[in-house]
C-alpha cells in the first residue's frame, strides 16, 4: 500500500534563521494512520506539519533540502492550491485562520475556491454541517464565536475539502475542556472515515486511544516513537523526564472539570489575610434610560453578564479561575481591573477601599496575547512607562528579579513569547499593583514553558502579590493554583 | 417578510445616491425626489429589522428638514444660527447617501458581495483584496479595544499628554499584530485552495428578484431627472 506521506532526510532552515528548524528528518506514515507528534516548543513539530502541506517551501521560503511526497505528489514540484483538496490544516490560532466573516461563507470558501459546482458545494456543506452537529452555529458572525466554536468551523470548512490527509497544529490550544472534548469527537469521525490524521500537540489526555504512532521531536530530529498503546501507558516520570505533559489528568482535576457543583474544600479564610470584592454587577447588555445608565445591582437577575455580591480572596495566593469559555471568566478579571467603567463593585483591602477607576492602579492584568501590552521601543522605557516616578535602580531590581536585565536594550518586540509575558508582568510591578490578573497565560505552552509560568506565579507570590489566574489547563493548575473558583454565566459557584 | 436584494442593485443605489447628493436641488420637485431617495434605505433598513438606526436616520433627517424650512431664512444671522445653517446643510444634503451606505454594509454578507463582482467580471485580484480588506476590518476594531484597553490599564491612554506618543503607542502594537494575523491568515487561504488557477465559483446563485428591477428603476428614474434638470434645462 502507498504511504500518505513520505519524508525522506530533510533539513530546513528559515530563511533568516541561526540554526536548521529540521535536522534531517525521515518520516513515513500510512494511508488511514493517526499520528501524533509531540515535543517542546521550537522541536521542529510545525516545521513538519508546514512540509506536508506545502508550506514549506511554497510560502516560508528557506533552505530546504530532501524530499516529501504526499499522497502521490512531490510537494516541491506541486502548486499549493493543487494540494488544497488532498491535504487539510487546522492551525493553532482560531483567530486568523478565516477568510469570512460568517459560518457558513467560511465553510463553502474551500469548495468555491477549487471551483466545484454550486450544488455540490451545497450538498458537501451539508453533510459537513449534519456530521459535525454544528447547525446551531450557521448565519452567525464568526467574531462572536467563542475560541471552541471557532475551532469547530476551521475543522468543518477543511472538512468540507474532503482531503484525505488532515492536520492538525496544535489545534487545542485555545479550547476548554468541553470543546477538547467535542474536538476529540472529531478526530474520532474522521478516523472512522479512513483520514490520515497527523497532530502537533502539547495536551496529550484527550488523544488516549486515538492515536496508532507517536513522534518525539527534539531540536529537529525525531527522538522517540512508539505506539500509540505503549505511548499512553508512560507513567508521570517518563513524561516529565521528556518535557512532556502527563498523559492523563489527574483524577481530582478531572472532577473538577466534569461536574458543576465544586466539592467544598472547606476553606478557612478567617486566620488569613483577604482581599475583598464587593458588589460586582456588569452586563454588555446595557440597560439604557433616556441619558444616564442605570447602576446594575443584584435585582437585574438573568441579564447580568457578572454577579458577585461578594468574594474573599486569600491574599498572597495563586487563585485559579476555571469555567467554560463565554461563561464570564475574562469578563470577571475585565470588571476587577477597572476595564468595564459600568462596573459597580469595590475592593477592599487592609481597610482600604478601592472603587472604580482606583482599581486600574491596584490591580493590573496581564492579558493573553501579551503583544497588545507592549509599547516602548526597549524593554526599559517599558517599564519606566509604568512608574510613577521614573527611578532606574528600581526599573533594574524588577528586571533582574525576572531574568530580563540582560535584554534591556532590546526592542519587546523581538523577544521570545515567555520573556514578552515577563515583560508585562515587570511592568505590572513597576505600577506597583498589588492584584495581578492573568488571563490564560499558558495557552499554546509546552510542559517546559508552562512550568515556568508556574514557578514565576509562585514567585510573585511570594512578593507579595496576589494572582488571579485564569485558565483551562488542568496540568496548570495542579503545578501552581492554591484556590480555585469557578464562574459560570456570571455567577460564582464554589 | 424576509427582502434579500442583490448586492448589484445594493451598488447601483450607492452609485445612484452618491451622484444625487453632490448636486444640489433647485426646486421643491427635486427636493421631493431627493426625500423620496432618502425614504427608499429607511424602508429598507425597517423591513431588515435594523429598528433604531432606522428611527434614528429618519429622526435626524426629519428634524433637519423641518429647521431647513421653519426656522432659517435668508435673514437668519448670529452665531447659533450659522451653526444651525451648516448642520442642516450638511444633514439634508449628505445623510441620504450615509443611510444608503450603512444598509448596504450592514446586509451585504462578504460572500454575496464577492459573487456579485465576479458576475460583473472584476478582474480576480480586486475582489479578493476587497474581500480581505473587508474581512480585517473587524479584526483591526478587536485588536485595537484590547490595545486600547492595555493602555488604560497602564494609564498612558493620553500618551503623558504627547500626542506623538499617543499614536504611536497605538500604532505600533497594532501593526505588529495585524501583520501577523495577515500573516497566519494568508497561510490558512493558501492551504485551502486560495489563489488557484481554476474560476472560482459561489454557493449562493444571485438572481435579480421583482424588487431589485423595481429599485434599480426608481433609482434609474431619479438619476434622470437630476441629470436632466441640471445639464439640459
Amino acid at each position: 500500500m502507498m504511504n500518505a506521506v513520505e519524508i525522506k532526510n530533510v533539513v530546513y532552515k528559515y530563511k533568516g534563521g541561526t540554526e536548521d528548524s529540521l535536522k534531517g528528518v525521515s518520516l513515513s506514515v500510512k494511508k488511514g494512520e493517526t499520528m501524533l507528534l509531540c515535543g517542546a516548543s521550537g522541536s521542529g513539530k510545525t516545521s513538519v506539519i508546514r512540509l506536508i502541506n506545502g508550506l514549506i517551501p511554497h510560502y516560508y521560503n528557506g533552505e530546504v533540502s530532501g524530499e516529501v511526497n504526499v499522497a502521490g505528489f512531490n510537494v516541491a514540484k506541486t502548486e499549493l492550491f493543487e494540494l488544497a483538496g488532498v491535504v487539510g490544516t487546522v492551525f493553532q490560532n482560531p483567530r486568523s485562520q478565516f477568510f469570512s466573516v460568517d459560518t457558513y461563507g467560511e465553510i463553502v470558501f474551500g469548495p468555491e475556491n477549487i471551483g466545484l459546482a454550486p450544488d455540490e458545494i451545497t450538498r458537501r456543506a451539508e453533510m459537513v454541517i449534519n456530521q459535525m452537529d454544528i447547525e446551531t452555529l450557521m448565519g452567525r458572525s464568526l467574531f462572536e464565536l467563542s475560541g471552541g466554536e471557532k475551532q469547530m468551523i476551521a475543522c468543518a470548512s477543511v472538512a468540507a475539502l474532503l482531503p484525505d490527509i488532515i492536520l492538525l497544529d496544535e489545534p487545542s490550544s485555545n479550547l476548554d475542556w468541553d470543546a477538547i472534548k467535542k474536538l476529540r469527537e472529531i478526530i474520532k469521525i474522521w478516523k472512522e472515515q479512513g483520514k490520515t490524521i497527523i497532530i502537533s500537540e502539547h495536551r496529550l489526555w484527550y488523544l488516549k486511544d486515538l492515536v496508532e504512532r507517536v513522534i518525539y521531536m527534539d531540536s529537529g530530529k525525531i527522538a522517540h516513537e512508539w505506539s500509540g498503546d505503549k505511548f499512553m501507558e508512560l507513567t508521570e516520570d517518563d513524561t516529565n523526564d521528556l518535557k512532556l505533559r502527563p498523559t492523563i489528568v489527574k483524577e481530582e482535576l478531572v472532577r473538577i472539570f466534569e461536574n458543576n457543583t465544586g466539592d467544598n474544600y472547606g476553606i478557612h479564610l478567617d486566620t488569613l489575610e483577604t482581599i475583598t470584592l464587593k458588589g460586582f454587577y456588569f452586563s454588555y447588555h446595557h440597560k439604557t434610560f433616556a441619558i444616564w445608565k442605570k447602576p446594575y445591582s443584584a435585582d437585574d437577575g438573568k441579564d447580568l453578564n457578572l454577579c458577585i455580591p461578594m468574594l474573599t480572596l486569600p491574599k498572597g495566593k495563586v487563585i485559579g479561575v476555571i469555567g467554560k469559555n463565554g461563561t464570564g471568566k475574562s469578563t470577571f478579571l475585565r470588571c476587577i481591573c477597572g476595564l468595564e467603567k459600568d462596573c459597580t463593585g469595590s475592593i477592599i483591602c487592609d481597610d482600604m477601599e478601592y472603587k472604580k477607576k482606583n482599581r486600574i492602579g491596584f490591580s493590573y492584568m496581564v492579558m493573553q496575547d501579551v503583544n497588545h501590552q507592549l509599547f516602548a521601543d526597549s524593554v526599559e522605557a517599558e517599564i519606566m512607562i509604568s512608574m510613577k516616578e521614573k527611578n532606574e535602580k528600581r526599573c533594574h531590581e524588577i528586571l533582574d528579579s525576572l531574568g530580563l536585565l540582560a535584554c534591556k536594550n532590546t526592542h519587546p518586540m523581538a523577544l521570545s513569547g515567555g520573556q514578552k509575558q515577563r515583560v508585562a508582568i515587570a511592568s505590572a510591578i513597576a505600577a506597583g499593583a498589588r492584584l495581578l490578573l492573568f488571563d490564560e497565560p499558558t495557552s499554546g505552552l509546552d510542559y517546559g514553558h508552562m512550568k515556568r509560568v508556574g514557578e514565576l506565579l509562585r514567585e510573585l507570590v511570594k512578593a507579595g502579590s496576589t494572582v488571579l489566574v485564569s485558565t483551562h489547563d488542568p496540568e496548570f493548575i495542579a503545578e501552581c493554583c492554591d484556590y480555585l473558583i469557578r464562574i459560570d454565566n456570571g455567577f460564582l459557584i464554589s | 417578510m424576509k427582502l434579500k436584494l442583490d448586492p448589484r442593485t445594493k451598488l447601483f443605489m450607492i452609485f445612484v445616491v452618491s451622484a444625487v447628493v453632490m448636486m444640489s436641488a433647485t426646486t421643491p420637485f427635486l427636493l421631493a425626489v431627493r426625500i423620496i431617495m432618502t425614504i427608499v434605505p429607511v424602508v429598507l433598513l425597517i423591513i431588515e429589522k435594523h429598528f433604531a438606526s432606522a428611527i434614528r436616520f429618519l429622526a435626524l433627517y426629519v428634524i433637519a428638514l423641518v429647521l431647513t424650512f421653519r426656522l432659517i431664512s435668508e435673514e437668519s444671522t448670529g452665531f447659533l444660527m450659522a451653526v444651525l445653517v451648516g448642520y442642516c446643510g450638511i444633514v439634508v444634503q449628505f445623510i441620504p447617501a450615509l443611510i444608503t451606505a450603512w444598509y448596504v454594509i450592514r446586509t451585504t454578507k462578504i460572500g454575496d458581495f464577492v459573487s456579485a463582482m465576479e458576475k460583473m467580471h472584476v478582474p480576480d485580484g480586486i475582489i479578493i483584496s476587497l474581500a480581505v480588506v473587508m474581512r480585517f476590518f473587524p479584526t483591526i476594531k478587536e485588536e485595537y479595544m484590547s490595545i486600547s484597553d492595555a493602555m488604560k490599564m497602564r494609564g498612558i491612554e493620553m500618551g503623558g499628554g504627547n500626542v506623538a506618543k499617543m499614536v504611536e503607542y497605538r500604532m505600533i502594537p497594532l501593526l505588529f499584530s495585524c501583520v501577523n494575523i495577515g500573516d497566519e491568515l494568508s497561510a490558512a487561504a493558501i492551504t485551502r485552495g486560495l489563489g488557484g488557477k481554476v474560476r472560482r465559483t459561489s454557493a449562493d446563485i444571485l438572481k435579480m428578484g421583482l424588487v431589485d428591477y423595481l429599485l434599480v428603476f426608481i433609482f434609474s428614474v431619479a438619476m434622470i431627472i437630476f441629470m436632466v434638470f441640471k445639464y439640459v434645462i
